[in-house]
């Protein structure tokens, strides 16, 4: 039996949220974020404290954990995906597209603590969320969207119009 | 606690990054909502190289684009260049659509078209592939097709230009240029053959760890094992003189990799100095071998042996039949049986240079070719047998008349020797302008470009200058209108884009002009007995477009219409397109695109 619940206690970590809250969870699924995978190496796996993620809190690390363990088992993203494989930036699935169904605010967040966990898959899918949320939309319609303050005089709009000519209807 | 995240507060990498995903139309938009969104937009060259990374798959070759890429990001001002090619594809789509309004002109927009050089090819790709119910699906088709050729012709002759100024240009290179110039394509470029070639020798070093460890002529062996393992087997004695067998990146391409021993030397040789081994073509009598050379002050075999002789120690190998190393003994010996003088056996037995191996490809399609129409000619007449055969005959005909002219010996450089058997440059001159005016006659930059300089100072020099300046004068013109207003033209009985059998001859043709009455030149009229046809000289005349790609001038009594239940075949939709619209099956003619010369038609 003991031998049975050190197995279980090194398989799961503790992580501190911004708001003090603990939260236990799988090894495998934390280690998702190249920050805490990092950490608890660097920690040597031996220590059962709990890991401080100060600038992440609660609600969002749960959201962040509950992809984490969806995507458990994903293959490590490669490196070198710069060239055709982003093109086709809209395809997010289905999993994905229903677990970014979420306010404006929250999408922000996750999308800043994927950054700062360093998960890069989240991080895309969260970009390109957004992007979608920007595709095919006027100036205007992306202001109202993300209620951006329109800080242009009718001059610099005028300007910025004719140097973008070459992006209209070809 | 901070205030919640939003847009405008998102740090600059993570926008840059969204910003990634976007389209050129939609970074656009958003970058007009506010001041500090434009300057991300406008300031940051990660989102304009990612652009440029995957929005254009083909480049110009002055834009040196991938050591552009894999430079600083800051030493290019990717925004503008993106913008730049935006533009680009934006011209061409209306050059082309000039090109297909009317004649007048097109020779010019083609060439403008042209001078963008690869950075039109995704466009004209695009056009080429317009869907079926365009309403000009095969002008659109046939000339964007034809400007991409164009485009890929003048890259060639530009490398063969290299070598013949001396430049430093891969075999692979070389011949790769014959790719270039007769097959039009998406996989048909320089970056092909040359990744084709590094993924087999990534996998010849992977398959023989410590290869090169080897001694040279173990390497030479196994190379050549490599290879035959790979599928490269030369060809079966049947096909051997097949018209594909002689173009590199075909060769590398196809499943069979069925090649000429001039291919396949080239392609052991492009392999070798991949992976350190110093092997070179041997232009022996009839047939292409490799020599192989050690590296200096060392044996074959990897022994050291200093010497002061700057003669490396060297073997025969003959790819395209075996693996193993042939004996120079019998080489000299069937040097001899051929009749061939001693004194001369060096020049055979030597490494030869790439332009040497340009030419033997030039004089070998030249024979394909030829044994392609002798088979043909006499058993069914006229036909189109150039649709069976790839790359197109006529364009690999026509890319062996300009290696020819390239870099065929000049006059001063006859010295009468073996080795310098080809004949003159101008002997070529002829065929290469009846190719150029039958099929390409957007080519006139390029006689005037590449051909004229060749014959500066000489009567031909001359003659052609005059000559391409009355094509450039002709094409800036209108065309003279026939109007069928008068009795005359109303009696002419068919009109434009009506396809017809010849009543003798039983080709299948296609009516792209007329005249009221036989307006060829006296000469042509008694040479053809035309007074001798029913009608004679006075009844109306067709120019026609010959499923056989030929142009011909026929009688208004040989014109049998075909029944409304015979469709065009493949051949004539191909080559209706420089002439017609469309093919319109309801009214079963070819509606016309040359409305300016036959407004009534």
């Amino acid at each position: 039996m003991a031998s049975s619940s050190a197995t279980e206690a090194k398989n799961f970590v503790m992580l501190t949220t911004s708001d003090n809250a603990d939260i236990k969870v799988e090894r495998e699924v934390a280690e998702r974020s190249i920050l805490i995978k990092n950490l608890l190496e660097d920690l040597g796996g031996e220590s059962g404290e709990a890991i401080p993620i100060p600038n992440v809190n609660e609600a969002v690390m749960k959201k962040v954990l509950e992809w984490c363990e969806q995507h458990r088992k994903d293959p490590p993203a490669s490196q070198d995906d710069d060239s055709d494989s982003r093109k086709k930036s809209t395809d997010i699935d289905e999993w994905d597209q229903k677990f970014m169904q979420v306010d404006q605010e929250m999408l922000f967040e996750i999308i800043l603590a994927a950054n700062y966990l360093d998960i890069k898959a989240l991080l895309d899918v969260g970009c390109k969320t957004v992007a979608n949320m920007i595709k095919g939309k006027s100036p205007d319609e992306i202001r109202k969207t993300f209620n951006i303050q329109n800080d242009f005089t009718p001059e610099e709009e005028d300007q910025i119009r004719r140097e973008n000519e070459w992006a209209e209807d070809r | 606690m901070a205030p919640p995240p939003s847009f405008t507060a998102l740090p600059t990498e993570t926008l840059e990054a969204i910003f990634q995903h976007l389209d050129p139309r939609s970074l656009v938009s958003v970058s007009r909502t506010s001041k500090h969104i434009k300057q991300i937009t406008f300031d940051s060259p990660v989102i304009w190289r990612h652009f440029c990374r995957t929005h254009f798959k083909f480049w110009a070759v002055h834009h040196n684009i991938s050591e552009k890429f894999a430079g600083p990001l800051s030493d290019v001002d990717w925004r503008e260049l993106f913008i730049y090619r935006m533009h680009i594809e934006k011209r061409t789509t209306q050059l082309l659509n000039k090109v297909l309004q009317r004649q007048q002109g097109r020779i010019r927009y083609i060439n403008e078209i042209a001078d963008f050089g690869d950075d039109a090819k995704e466009t004209l790709l695009q056009e080429g592939a317009c869907p079926d119910d365009a309403e000009d699906v095969l002008a659109r088709r046939y000339y964007a097709n034809a400007i991409l050729e164009r485009i890929q012709r003048e890259r060639a002759i530009r490398i063969w230009k290299g070598i013949s100024n001396g430049a430093d240009i891969s075999l692979e290179e070389a011949l790769g240029a014959y790719d270039l110039f007769t097959r039009a394509g998406d996989h048909v470029d320089l970056d092909t053959i040359t990744s084709d070639l590094d993924r087999l020798a990534r996998e010849l070093l992977q398959e023989y760890q410590g290869f090169t460890q080897f001694s040279t002529r173990r390497q030479a062996e196994v190379l050549a094992w490599f290879l035959r393992d790979k599928g490269f087997q030369g060809v079966p004695n049947p096909s051997y003189r097949a018209l594909r067998n002689s173009f590199i990146g075909l060769v590398l391409q196809s499943p069979d990799h069925e090649s000429l021993p001039l291919v396949s030397v080239a392609i052991y040789c492009a392999l070798a100095r991949r992976v350190g081994l110093d092997a070179r073509p041997c232009g022996f009598l009839f047939h292409v071998y490799c020599l192989i050379y050690a590296p200096k002050d060392h044996t074959l075999n990897g022994d050291y042996s200093p010497t002061n002789s700057t003669e490396l120690d060297s073997m025969y190998i003959d790819p395209f039949r075996s693996t193993s190393e042939v004996d120079q003994g019998d080489l000299e010996r069937m040097l001899q049986e051929m009749g061939v003088p001693n004194s001369e056996h060096d020049a055979f037995l030597s490494d030869t240079t790439t332009q040497e191996l340009v030419l033997r490809t030039a004089r070998n399609i030249m024979n394909s070719v030829q044994t392609i129409r002798q088979q043909d000619a006499g058993i069914y007449g006229v036909h189109s047998i150039w649709l069976n055969e790839y790359p197109d005959m006529d364009n690999a005909f026509y890319a062996a008349l300009w290696a020819m002219l390239m870099l065929g010996p000049r006059e001063e450089e006859q010295s009468g020797s073996l080795s310098n058997i080809s004949t003159r440059r101008r002997q070529y001159l002829p065929y290469l302008l009846e190719h150029f005016q039958t099929h390409f006659p957007w080519d006139v930059t390029l006689l005037e470009q590449h051909v004229i300089p060749l014959f500066y100072n000489q009567p031909e020099g001359q003659r052609l200058l005059a000559f391409v300046h009355s094509m450039h004068n002709l094409d800036s013109m209108r065309k003279p209108t026939n109007a069928r207003s008068t009795p005359t033209t109303q009696r002419v009985k068919f009109h434009v884009g009506q396809s017809f059998k010849h009543k003798r001859y039983h080709y299948e043709g296609v009516i792209t002009g007329w005249d009221t009455s036989c307006d060829a030149g006296e000469e042509w009229i008694q040479h053809m007995g035309v007074d001798r046809l029913t009608n004679g000289r006075n009844q109306s005349f067709y120019h026609v477009l010959v499923c056989d790609k030929s142009v011909r001038y026929v009688a208004e009594e040989n014109i049998a219409p075909v029944s409304h239940s015979t469709q065009p075949g493949e051949a004539m939709l191909r080559l209706a397109g420089r002439y017609f619209k469309r093919w319109d099956s309801d009214a079963h003619t070819f509606v016309s695109n040359v409305r300016d010369e036959y407004p009534d038609d």
